[in-house]
This record gives structure tokens, sequence and C-alpha cells, in this order.
């Protein structure tokens, strides 16, 4: 066969082409993520997830909840407010500026800070208005906030980024969403919701078209009519008044891994404003 | 046109050639790709995601405050005014500067004498690190120009990097050494510098 030497050559460049782009290239990309700080902060993210939520990853996998849940929130862009933390010793000389840049705000008086002169403006926008502010002597800080529509959904405060990941073999990203996106839904639900919510999902969200996992309880009779101390404390009307619901160890590592899915703190590769910090800094 | 196709492949194959419009066409899909992944890549840069397209724009959505954000607009303005003769990694260079880093006169507790080299410019013999060294050149009043808050940053960056821990330097603390100093010409080195208070 005396063409067996170009095809070999172009099933290798075709198979070795592939294997590079996919493959080294990828893991050349991420292979190296590793634990960063929480912006403007000096705590660790992520960290490793607990011990029964990392055998529930398992068994978030087993239930293939990753056929109907996405973890990974989107973003489309991301704006700027310019906020007013402070006047300076020259309050006229700021109001002067406020004038010119927002007339709405000319009256500002400081015990009407901290205050926000603009919001959802860009950077560049926000970093001209916030450098005449400054030059007037007020203190003035830019917030920023991602958007997009997971955001406003509720699903999360930022995109999603590969260091959430970190400690999850196999990720579980998900790719259709028959139910909402889990990134951060330990932000939203406790760990006794999350049980009630696998035990009967309609009894949280009574238009949920997720079906139950009550096979991961065990419903049983009360003992001397009193609740175990492992039993869910339900709504009534889901079981008799005389039974009782006791999460199975797969069903407690289960929520122990959804209440480990939080996504909400900023990154140097996914950066917001948290609006908890503005308080913070005022005193 | 199919017809003529295989009935000139019966004959040859090498008559036939690729029409110019196909090439043209790849060559520009490929120089649109270019642009494409130019516009959108972050150069696979493992920390830019979409919607930020660059490693420069992440960096400039970064919210930064207080100190933080003093500190990095003065390694910009020390990269650009300073670092070419201290280097970016305040080492010096030989022959041109003496290091910052570890230096005892950026590492001083007060910031009177850091304030002036700059304002002022420095000659003659200066002990750096225990070391007497000497610059034909000396270096001339680089900061003389800057604004307070522009100095104030350098130093306040200066002083918080590569391994040295001093405290931070304000805009205020520029205006008042300025004002004092006024029109005074370069110092003359360790000998000079050691008669203005720390
Ligand atoms: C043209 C090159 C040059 C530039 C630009 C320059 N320097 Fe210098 N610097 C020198 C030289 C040369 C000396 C030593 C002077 C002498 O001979 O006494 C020096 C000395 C110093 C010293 C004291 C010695 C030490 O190592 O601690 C400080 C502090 C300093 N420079 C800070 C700065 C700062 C801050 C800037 C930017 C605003 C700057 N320099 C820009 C050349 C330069």
């Amino acid at each position: 066969m005396k063409s067996s030497f170009p095809i070999f050559l172009a099933v290798f460049v075709a198979l070795g082409a592939s294997f590079g782009g996919f493959v080294v290239g990828g893991i050349s990309q991420l292979g190296t993520e590793k634990q960063t700080t929480v912006l403007n902060s000096t705590d660790t993210y992520p960290l490793q997830r607990t011990g029964d939520a990392t055998l529930g990853l398992q068994v978030y996998r087993a239930q293939g909840c990753a056929a109907c849940h996405t973890t990974q929130v989107r973003q489309d862009g991301m704006t700027c407010d310019v906020v007013l933390m402070g006047a300076g010793k020259n309050l006229r000389a700021v109001q002067k500026v406020l004038g010119e840049i927002a007339p709405a705000d000319k009256d500002l008086a400081t015990n009407q800070l901290p205050k926000t002169i603009f919001s959802g403006v860009t950077k560049e926008v926000a970093g001209d208005n916030s450098d005449k502010l400054t030059g007037a002597g007020a203190k003035a800080e830019i917030h920023i906030n991602a958007t997009g529509a997971d955001i406003s959904r509720g699903w999360g405060i930022r995109q999603s980024v590969a260091e959430d990941f970190l400690w999850d073999y196999p990720v579980q990203l998900g790719s259709l969403r028959a139910g909402p996106d889990l990134a951060n839904v330990g932000a939203r639900y406790t760990m006794n919701l999350q049980l009630q919510h696998l035990y009967a999902p309609q009894s949280v969200d009574k238009n949920s078209a997720m079906p139950p996992f009550k096979y991961l309880f065990v419903v049983r009779k009360k003992i001397n009519g009193e609740l175990s101390p492992d039993a869910l404390s339900l709504p009534k009307g889901i079981v008799p008044d005389d039974s009782e619901v006791i999460p199975t160890d797969d069903a407690k590592n289960l929520a122990a891994y959804l209440v480990s899915l939080r996504a909400d703190v900023p990154l140097y590769d996914a950066p917001f404003t948290p609006t908890v910090s503005a308080p913070a800094e005022k005193k | 046109m199919n017809h003529d196709l295989s009935n000139s492949k019966s004959q040859t194959s090498t008559h036939l050639t690729v029409p110019i419009w196909i090439i043209a066409l790849m060559l520009t899909l490929i120089f649109l790709g270019g642009v494409y992944f130019d516009h959108h890549s972050g150069w696979f840069d493992a920390k830019v995601y979409g919607p930020y397209q660059s490693a420069g724009q992440l960096a400039a959505y970064q919210p930064l405050s207080g100190e933080a954000a003093i500190v990095a607009h003065g390694k910009q303005v020390y990269e650009i005014n300073c670092g070419t003769c201290h280097g970016p990694d305040g080492m010096g260079m030989p022959g041109k500067a003496p290091p910052l880093a570890g230096s005892e006169w950026v590492n001083a507790k007060g910031f009177h004498r850091l304030v002036e080299i700059p304002q002022l410019g420095l000659n003659g013999t200066i002990t750096v690190k225990g070391q007497p060294m000497n610059f034909p050149t000396g270096m001339a009043a680089v900061g003389s120009a800057m604004s307070d808050a522009d100095l104030a940053a350098i130093l306040t960056y200066i002083r918080a990097s590569w391994g040295n821990n001093a405290d931070a330097v304000t805009a205020d603390d520029v205006k008042a050494v300025r004002a004092s100093v006024g029109g005074h010409h370069a110092i003359d080195g360790d000998v000079e510098l050691k008669t203005i208070p720390e």
C-alpha cells in the first residue's frame, strides 16, 4: 500500500491536533489553578468541602442531578456605581462638582452619605466622575456589579470561574436547565429546607417540576409520639401526624453538598463589590 | 460544471486549480478569525473570562479601595518614572541606580528624606545597605513635577514592596515637605542627607 504513510500522517495530525487543542491546551490553561484569596481580604478561597459534602458530590452525581441542573452562573457584562462616601473638608467644592456632573444631587448634605451618585455606568464614566469628586476633596468609591440574565434571576452575584470547582471531582457543570442553576444554592436554602425540598419539592415551591427523592429518606412511626433528633421538621400534611421522616446518610451528604455550593465572594477573575462592605467601611 | 469537473478529473488531476475566489475567501476568513481571536480570547489567560476581553480590562475592573488602590497606582507611576533606573523589581541597576529593596533610606521611620530625594535630586556618595556607592550621573529631581498624590503613591508603593515594610506616605505629607524645601539644590550624598531630619 503505497499511500499508507500519508494516511498515517493524516490520522496522526488529526488526532494530535485535537489532543493538543482539547487536552494539552486545556491543562496548560487551567491545570495549575489553585486556591486564591478573596478580593480585598486575606481569606482563602475556595476552602476544601467538608467530608459529608465531598461524599454528597458523589450522591449528586449518582442521582443524576446534573441532568436537569447546572452549577455555572453566566455573566453578560459589568456596570459601575459611583458612591460618595464622605465630603472631605470642603462640602461647597464637592457640591459645586456635583452641580456639574449630577445636578440632582447638588444640595447634598453630609448626613445623606454614603450616597450613590451614578449607577449602571461604564468604568470610564465612573472613573472620570469619581476623579472629579476626589479632586474636590471628597471620598468617592467605584462599586462594580456583575450583570446578566442569570444574575437577575437571583442565581448568583457573579459568574462561575474555575476556582469554584477546585475541589470537585468530577465537576458537575451540567448543561441543561430543567431546574434552576445551583452554583449558589447554599446561599438560598438552609440545611433543613434542602432536605425538605429533596423529600417533597412541591412543599417548598408548588410549581416545581422536580421529582421527589423519597427513597433517600425513611418514613417511620414516631416513637412515643415524639420526633427523633434527626427527623425533618416538615409542614403539616406531608406525612401522617404519627409518622416522621428520617434522612438516610445519602440524603444528609447530598444536602451538605448543596449547602456547600456557594459562589458569592469576589475573586480577581470575577470581581464585584459586595454590598455588605459599604456600611462596614463607613465607621 | 459538475460534468466538466468529473471529466477533467478522469483525464488528469494536475489540471485542476483552486479558483482564486476560494483562496481569497479562506484568507478573509482566517483574517476575520484572527481579529475575533484578538478581541475575545484574552490570550488564553486563565483569569480572563468573558465578558472581560483582556487581562488589562480585568485589572481595570478590580474594586480596589484604600491603601490597595494607592499601591496599585503607585506601581504604575513607579514603573514609568523610577523603574527605568531602579528596576521594576527595586533591585537597582549596576552603574545606574542603587537598590530600593531593603534600602535603609526607603524603610526609614520618617518620610522627610524620602520625599526630598525625588523632589530635589541626589548626587555624591550614597551608602545603601551598608555599602558606599557612587554614580557619575546621580539622580535628577525626577519627582519635582509630579502631583503630591502621584509621588505619595510611588513612595507608599516602594515602602510596601519587595520585602520593604514601612508606613504609607500621604499626599499631605508630600505637600508639607515640598512646602518646606522650596528651591533647594540637589542633595549632596550621605553627608547632606543625614543633616535632614528623618
Ligand atoms: C535617572 C535614573 C534614576 C531615576 C529615574 C530615579 N532614580 Fe533614584 N537614584 C538614582 C541614582 C543614580 C541614585 C544614587 C544617587 C547618588 O549618586 O547619590 C538614586 C538614589 C535614590 C534613593 C536613595 C538611595 C536608595 O537606594 O535608597 C532613593 C530613595 C531613590 N533614588 C528613589 C527614587 C524614586 C522614588 C524615583 C522615582 C520618582 C527615582 N529614584 C528615580 C537614579 C535614578
